[in-house]
C-alpha cells in the first residue's frame, strides 16, 4: 500500500518518514505508546518531578482530599498520593518489564533449544509446559510469591515464570516451521554449524512474534503484580506498589476517601490500556498474518 | 479418535503427576509452615510445643514421605485433614465449588451473551465509528483490574443505593442468589467478554473474506443469512478456544472478585490457605484447578474435532 | 402486634423474668460481623479476640468481672460457675464452691474435676492435651490445684498472688469439660454456656444457638447468635449501616469509620475502647550500634509519640507507658507522671535536637545517617506505625529501611534477636502488671525480645504481685513502668482505641473499658425488634 505524503521522499524514506507512516496507519497504537511513554518518563525522572516526598507522613494532612496541597489528596498517613502514584510507576514498570524480559527471555531460549534440538530434549520440555499451563498465571505466581518471600525481585521472578511456558511454545513453533525453510536450509548446505545456523538465521525470524508475545503480556504483568499486592502478597511496603495502596485504601476508605481507591486504580487500568494499544500495533506491524 | 483421546488423557494423568511434584515441593520451600502460624496467632514461643505441634502434623517427616502419603491418600479418595480446622479436606472444599462454579458460569454466560454479538456487529461495521468505539470498550475490558472494577461498582452502590450487594447469608431463593451473583459475576466477565468480542470480530473477519462467503453473497443470499449461516457458525471456533483459554485466566479474577465481594468460594480460598500454610488445603485446591483446566482444554479440542471434521488429530 | 397485645406480652414476660425497668424480649438471632477466621474455637489454645468474642458464650468461668463494673476491677468479680471463693489466711489458697445444678452441653455433670484438669492442663501438669497453650506463664505461681468433693476445688499457690482472681475471671480463662478432648474443643466446643456451639465454618461464618438447659434461669434471651466472615473493614460498615447486621466485631473500628457509621446510621450506638494492644519499640541491646545506650536514647526521643496517636487514630489513641493509661486502665502512670519521662514531653523538636546532638557527638550527621532496617511483621498495622517511625527516625539522622517480615516467621525473628529494630505491636490479655511484667520485661524471658535485664526491677515485679493493697500496688507499678520507660526497655508509642457499633434494636450489650475481651456472654443481650 503507499501513501501519498505531502512532500514526496527526497532518497529513501528515513526513519522520521517511515514513523510518521506508522503514526498514520496505526494511531491507536501511537496513542498507546504515548500513554506508556508518560508512565516511562514519571518513572524515569520521578525523584524529580513528584511534589513531595512519598514516604513523608504528616498528622495534618490524613485523608487530605484531593486539593491545592494535595493534587491527588493524601493518604491515611497523611502522605502526598500523586507523589507515591509517581513513584508507584517504577514499581509497576519494573515489575513488567523485569518479569516480560525475564519471562520472554527464558520461553524463547527454551522454545528455540526445543525446536531446534527436537528429540527427547524437545519431548521434556513440552511435558514441563503442559505442566506448567495447568495452573492459572494467578495461581502460579500466587504460590510462587510465598514460596519465595516478599520482595521486589522475588515478585518479579514469581510472575515471569509462569510467562515461560506460553512463550516456548510459540517459538518452538517457529522454529519447527523455519528449520525446513530453503534459506536454512541452504545456510546448513554450505556448511554452517548446526548452533550458528540457530543464532544466526533462525532466532533473528522469530524475533518479530516474540516482540509481539512480550508487548502483549506487558499488560498482563502490570494487571498480575497489581493483583497479588490487593491480595497482600506483591511488593512489599516501602515500596508505593499502586496494587497495595489500592488494597490498603479499600478496606478502611472506601467511603470516606474514595480517591485514595480511585486514582491508583485508574492509573493501572491507563497504564495496561496503553500497553495493550501499543501491543495491538505492535501485532498488526510486525505479524501481518493476524492482521484484521 | 478412541487412540487420540486414550493418548491425551495418558499425557493428562502425567500433567498432573507433574503438577502435584511441583506444588507439593514449591509448599515446603516455602518459608515458615504451619506450626510457626499457628505458633504465631497465639503469640507462643515454647520451642518444645512447636515440635510437638509439627510432629502431631506430620510435617517432620521427609518430604518423599510426606508426597507418598499425600498420594496415596488420593487414590484412596482421602484428601486428608485440613491443618487449620481439622475437617476433611474434602467437606471443606466441596461445598465452595457449586458457589465458584456458579459464579464462573455465570460469567462465562454474560461473556458469551455479550461478546459474540458485538464481535459480530464489530465485524460487519468494520471500521466504521461502531467499531472503533466497541474495539476501544473491548481493549478497556482488558485492561480494568477485575478487583478494581468490583470495587467501583460497590462504590456506585452505596452512593446511589445506600447499600451493598455482597454475600453475607446463603441465598434462600433462586431470585436472590441471581441478585447476589450477577453483580461480581459482571465484573469478572467483563474481560472475558472483550476477549470473545476481539476474538469473534477478527474470525468473522478472516471467515467473511473468504470465498465460499463471497459465493454465498453472490448467489444472492441476503447479507444478514449470509453473515448468520456461514460466518458466525465458522466464527465459533476461536469462541471455544477462548473459552477453554478463559476457564485458566477467569480463575485469577475469581480470586480477586470473590475477595472483593466477600462471596465464600473456593478461590478466595485458596488464598486463605495459602496464607495460613495450609498444605492439605493447597496441594488439593490446586491439583482441583489443574484438573479443571486440563479437562477443559480436552474438551475444548474434542468440541473443535467435533465441530470441524477438517481438524483431524495424529500426533 | 397491637399495643395492647405488646402490653399483655409485657407484662407476661415481666412477672416471667421479674424484670425491672427493661422488657427483655425472648428470641432472634444476633448477627454480628467478623473480622478474619479464628484459629479454632478453643479458647485456651488462642490468644485473639477472633476466638474469644464469637465462642466466650459457649463457656463459663469459675468468676467474672460484674457486667455492671464499667472497669474490670479485682474488686468488681462476681460468681459464675462457683457460688462462693475464699483466701486463706497465708494468701496461698484460694479455694472455690461451686453450683451443683450445672451440665455440659452433652449432658454430662460439671465438677470440680472438670477446674481441675482445665488447670492442670494450663500449668503443664497433666499430660498436656492442648495443641497450643499461650498463657501458660499467666500461672507461674500456681504450685497445685486440688479437690474435695465434687463441689469444691482450691488453687495452691508458691507466692501470695491476690490478682490471681482477676486472671480467673478473665475472657481468656473458661472451664473447660474433663470428658472432651482438646481436638474436639477446637473444632465442636462443649460447655456450659448460655449458647451451644452449632459451626464454624472456614473463612465464612460461625454460629451458636440457645442453650435451653442453661443452669441460669430464664437467660439467654437470644435463639442464637451467628457472626459473618467480612474481613474487609469497609465492607463489612456498609452492611452493618444497610442494616444486614446488628453488630460490627468489637474493637475494630478506627475512630474514622465510627464516624462514618453514625453519620450514616445516627440511632447506632458506637462506643470506643482501648483493643488492649500497645505498640512498642524493639531495639536489641546485643546489636551494634545499638549496644550502645546513647544510640538509644537518641532513638527515644526521635519519636513523636502524639504525632503516631494522631495519625493512628486521629489522636485517640493514649499515650502511656507499659500499662493501659489511665482513667480506663487500672495501673497505667498519670500524664502528670508521664510528662516527666523522656520523650513523652510536648516540646519534641527540642528532644529531636537533643537527639541529633547526640548522633553528631557519635560522628553521625545529615551527610553520614546511620543506616538501619526496621523490622516489622507485614501485616497493616505494624506496617503503618514502622512506616512513620521510619519517617521520625530521619530527624536524627537514622536512615531507616522498612523489612517487611512475612507473620509466619515474625515470632520466631524475635525470640531469636536477629533483628536491630524492630516495630511491635503487642496484646495484652488483662489490665493487670502480673500478666504484662513477667513476660516482657523479666531477665530472660522468652518474649522479652529486647534482652533488657534489670535484676533490681525484678524484685519489684514479684513484690507489686504479692501486694494486696491497690493503692500501693499501683505506686509500686509505677515506678516499675517509670523506671522501664527511661531505660528503654521497650518505648512504648501508643495504646491503641477502636470501636464497636451496635443497632439501637440491640439491648443489654454491656462493654468494660479497659478490655475488649469480657462480657462476651450474651446471655443478658436481647433485640427489641
Amino acid at each position: 500500500m503507499s501513501i501519498t505524503l505531502a512532500k514526496p521522499p527526497i532518497a529513501a524514506p528515513t526513519w522520521r518518514a517511515e514513523l510518521a507512516h506508522l503514526a498514520v496507519r496505526y494511531p491507536l497504537g501511537v496513542a498507546g505508546a504515548c500513554i506508556l511513554l508518560v508512565f516511562v518518563f514519571a518513572a524515569i525522572f520521578a525523584g524529580t518531578i513528584a511534589p513531595l516526598d512519598p514516604f513523608s507522613t504528616n498528622p495534618a494532612a490524613r485523608l487530605a482530599p484531593p486539593g491545592d496541597a494535595h493534587l491527588f489528596g493524601a493518604d491515611a498517613m497523611g502522605r502526598d498520593l500523586l507523589s507515591r502514584m509517581i513513584h508507584g510507576a517504577r514499581i509497576s514498570l519494573a515489575v513488567a518489564l523485569g518479569a516480560t524480559i525475564l519471562g520472554s527471555g527464558f520461553g524463547a531460549a527454551i522454545g528455540l533449544a526445543s525446536g531446534y534440538i527436537g528429540g527427547w530434549f524437545d519431548l521434556i520440555v513440552q511435558r514441563l509446559t503442559e505442566i506448567m499451563q495447568a495452573l492459572p498465571l494467578l495461581v502460579m505466581a500466587l504460590v510462587i510469591t510465598v514460596s519465595l518471600g516478599p520482595s521486589l525481585t522475588n515478585t518479579i521472578v514469581a510472575i515471569a515464570i509462569p510467562l515461560i511456558p506460553g512463550v516456548a511454545r510459540v517459538i518452538r513453533s517457529n522454529v519447527l516451521s523455519l528449520r525446513e525453510l530453503p534459506f536454512v536450509e541452504a545456510a546448513r548446505a554450505v556448511g554452517m554449524g548446526e548452533f550458528r545456523v540457530a543464532v544466526a538465521h533462525v532466532l533473528p525470524n522469530t524475533l518479530a512474534p516474540l516482540i509481539v508475545l512480550a508487548t502483549a503480556q506487558l499488560g498482563s504483568t502490570i494487571l498480575t503484580e497489581a493483583s497479588l499486592s490487593f491480595l497482600g502478597l506483591g511488593v512489599p511496603e516501602p515500596y508505593p506498589s499502586w496494587g497495595r495502596m489500592l488494597s490498603e485504601s479499600a478496606a478502611e476508605y472506601v467511603r470516606t476517601a474514595p480517591w485514595l481507591v480511585i486514582f491508583p486504580g485508574a492509573a493501572i487500568s491507563l497504564l495496561v490500556f496503553g500497553t495493550n494499544l501499543l501491543g495491538d500495533a505492535m501485532r498488526d506491524v510486525l505479524d501481518p498474518r493476524q492482521r484484521d | 479418535m478412541v487412540a487420540y483421546i486414550v493418548q491425551r488423557l495418558l499425557l493428562m494423568v502425567l500433567t498432573l503427576f507433574g503438577v502435584s511434584v511441583a506444588i507439593f515441593v514449591l509448599l515446603r520451600i516455602v518459608p515458615g509452615n504451619i506450626a510457626d502460624i499457628l505458633f504465631d496467632s497465639a503469640g507462643l514461643i515454647d520451642p518444645a510445643d512447636k515440635a510437638k505441634i509439627i510432629s502431631d502434623l506430620g510435617l517432620d517427616r521427609s518430604i518423599p514421605v510426606q508426597y507418598a502419603q499425600w498420594i496415596n491418600g488420593l487414590f484412596h479418595g482421602d484428601l486428608g485433614y485440613s491443618y487449620v480446622s481439622e475437617k476433611p479436606v474434602l467437606d471443606e472444599i466441596l461445598p465452595r465449588i457449586p458457589i465458584t462454579a456458579r459464579l464462573a458460569g455465570l460469567a462465562l454466560f454474560f461473556s458469551v451473551m455479550f461478546g459474540v454479538p458485538l464481535g459480530v456487529i464489530s465485524a460487519v461495521r468494520q471500521n466504521t465509528w461502531l467499531d472503533y468505539g466497541l474495539r476501544v470498550i473491548s481493549l478497556s475490558g482488558l485492561s480494568l483490574p477485575a478487583f478494581w472494577l468490583g470495587l467501583l461498582i460497590l462504590m456506585a452502590f452505596v452512593r446511589w443505593f445506600g447499600t451493598i450487594p455482597i454475600y453475607d447469608r446463603v441465598p434462600e431463593s433462586f431470585l436472590q442468589e441471581l441478585a447476589l451473583f450477577a453483580i461480581p459475576a459482571a465484573a469478572v466477565g467483563f474481560r472475558s467478554s472483550a476477549l470473545i468480542m476481539r476474538l469473534t470480530r477478527s474470525s468473522m473477519l478472516e471467515v467473511l473474506r473468504q470465498d465460499y462467503v463471497r459465493t454465498a453473497r453472490s448467489k444472492g443470499m441476503s447479507e444478514g443469512s449470509v453473515t448468520f449461516d456461514h460466518a458466525l457458525r465458522n466464527a465459533l471456533l476461536p469462541v471455544i478456544t477462548t473459552i477453554g483459554i478463559e476457564t485458566a485466566i477467569l480463575f485469577g479474577g475469581l480470586i480477586v472478585t470473590e475477595t472483593v465481594f466477600n462471596i465464600p468460594g473456593v478461590a478466595r480460598f485458596l488464598v486463605e490457605a495459602i496464607r495460613w500454610r495450609d498444605y492439605p488445603m493447597v496441594q488439593n485446591l490446586v491439583m482441583f484447578i489443574a484438573i479443571v483446566v486440563v479437562t477443559v482444554n480436552l474438551l475444548v479440542d474434542l468440541t473443535y474435532m467435533l465441530v470441524d471434521p477438517r481438524i483431524r488429530y495424529s500426533e | 402486634m397491637s399495643s395492647a397485645g405488646r402490653l399483655a406480652v409485657t407484662c407476661l414476660l415481666l412477672s416471667m423474668f421479674g424484670a425491672g425497668a427493661h422488657a427483655q424480649k425472648q428470641g432472634g438471632v444476633l448477627r454480628v460481623t467478623h473480622r478474619d477466621n479464628p484459629p479454632s474455637a478453643s479458647i485456651h489454645e488462642e490468644a485473639t479476640i477472633s476466638t474469644v468474642m464469637p465462642f466466650a458464650s459457649v463457656f463459663n468461668n469459675l468468676v467474672v468481672f460484674d457486667p455492671d463494673s464499667r472497669q474490670n476491677r479485682l474488686d468488681r468479680i462476681i460468681p459464675e460457675l462457683a457460688t462462693r471463693w475464699a483466701w486463706s489466711e497465708d494468701g496461698r489458697t484460694l479455694t472455690f464452691t461451686l453450683r451443683d445444678d450445672v451440665k455440659w452441653h452433652d449432658g454430662q455433670k460439671f465438677t470440680s474435676s472438670d477446674v481441675k484438669c482445665t488447670w492442670d492442663m494450663l500449668t503443664g501438669r497433666s499430660e498436656s492435651k492442648l495443641r497450643k497453650n499461650p498463657r501458660k506463664s499467666w500461672y507461674f505461681d500456681v504450685r497445685e490445684i486440688t479437690t474435695d468433693g465434687p463441689n469444691e476445688v482450691a488453687f495452691h499457690l508458691v507466692d501470695p498472688q491476690p490478682s490471681l482472681l482477676a486472671l480467673l475471671a478473665a475472657g481468656f480463662s473458661p472451664v473447660y469439660p474433663c470428658h472432651v478432648n482438646a481436638a474436639q474443643m477446637r473444632t465442636h466446643p462443649i460447655g456450659t454456656g448460655p449458647f451451644k456451639f452449632v459451626e464454624l465454618k472456614q473463612n465464612e461464618s460461625m454460629r451458636v444457638e440457645r442453650n435451653p438447659d442453661y443452669w441460669k434461669p430464664g437467660r439467654p434471651y437470644l435463639d442464637g447468635v451467628e457472626f459473618t466472615i467480612i474481613p474487609n473493614r469497609s465492607t463489612a460498615i456498609l452492611a452493618f449501616v444497610s442494616g444486614r447486621f446488628d453488630m460490627t466485631f468489637t474493637g475494630e473500628l478506627p475512630p474514622e469509620l465510627v464516624k462514618d457509621v453514625q453519620a450514616q446510621a445516627p440511632k447506632a450506638i458506637c462506643v470506643m475502647q482501648p483493643t488492649n494492644t500497645q505498640g512498642n519499640l524493639l531495639i536489641n541491646f546485643d546489636r551494634p550500634p545499638f549496644n550502645d545506650a546513647r544510640i538509644r536514647k537518641a532513638v527515644g526521643l526521635a519519636i513523636d509519640r502524639r504525632a503516631f496517636s494522631e495519625i493512628i487514630s486521629r489522636g485517640i489513641d493514649k499515650l502511656g507507658g507499659a500499662m493501659m493509661p489511665p482513667p480506663e486502665g487500672q495501673w497505667g502512670m498519670t500524664p502528670e507522671v508521664l510528662e516527666t519521662v523522656p520523650g513523652y514531653g510536648k516540646d519534641v523538636e527540642q528532644a529531636r535536637e537533643q537527639g541529633r546532638a547526640i548522633m553528631r557527638s557519635l560522628g553521625y550527621g545529615p551527610d553520614k545517617p546511620l543506616a538501619i532496617k526496621v523490622s516489622t511483621r507485614n501485616i497493616p498495622d505494624y506496617r503503618d506505625a514502622a512506616v512513620i517511625l521510619i519517617d521520625h527516625l530521619k530527624n536524627v539522622y537514622i536512615q531507616g529501611e522498612l523489612e517487611p517480615i512475612d507473620t509466619s516467621v515474625w515470632y520466631a525473628r524475635m525470640a531469636r534477636k536477629d533483628y536491630s529494630v524492630g516495630m511491635n505491636v503487642q496484646g495484652v490479655g488483662v489490665d493487670d502488671p502480673d500478666v504484662v511484667l513477667f513476660a516482657t520485661y523479666a531477665c530472660g524471658s522468652e518474649r522479652n525480645y529486647t534482652g533488657y535485664c534489670n535484676a533490681e526491677l525484678e524484685k519489684l515485679f514479684h513484690k507489686q504481685s504479692m501486694t494486696a493493697d491497690v493503692e500501693q500496688r499501683r505506686q509500686i507499678v509505677w515506678q516499675i513502668d517509670e523506671a522501664l520507660q527511661e531505660d528503654g526497655a521497650r518505648p512504648v508509642i501508643y495504646h491503641g482505641q477502636a470501636g464497636t457499633c451496635w443497632q439501637p434494636s440491640v439491648k443489654g450489650v454491656r462493654l468494660a473499658v479497659n478490655t475488649i475481651y469480657n462480657h462476651w456472654r450474651f446471655e443478658d443481650v436481647w433485640l427489641d425488634r
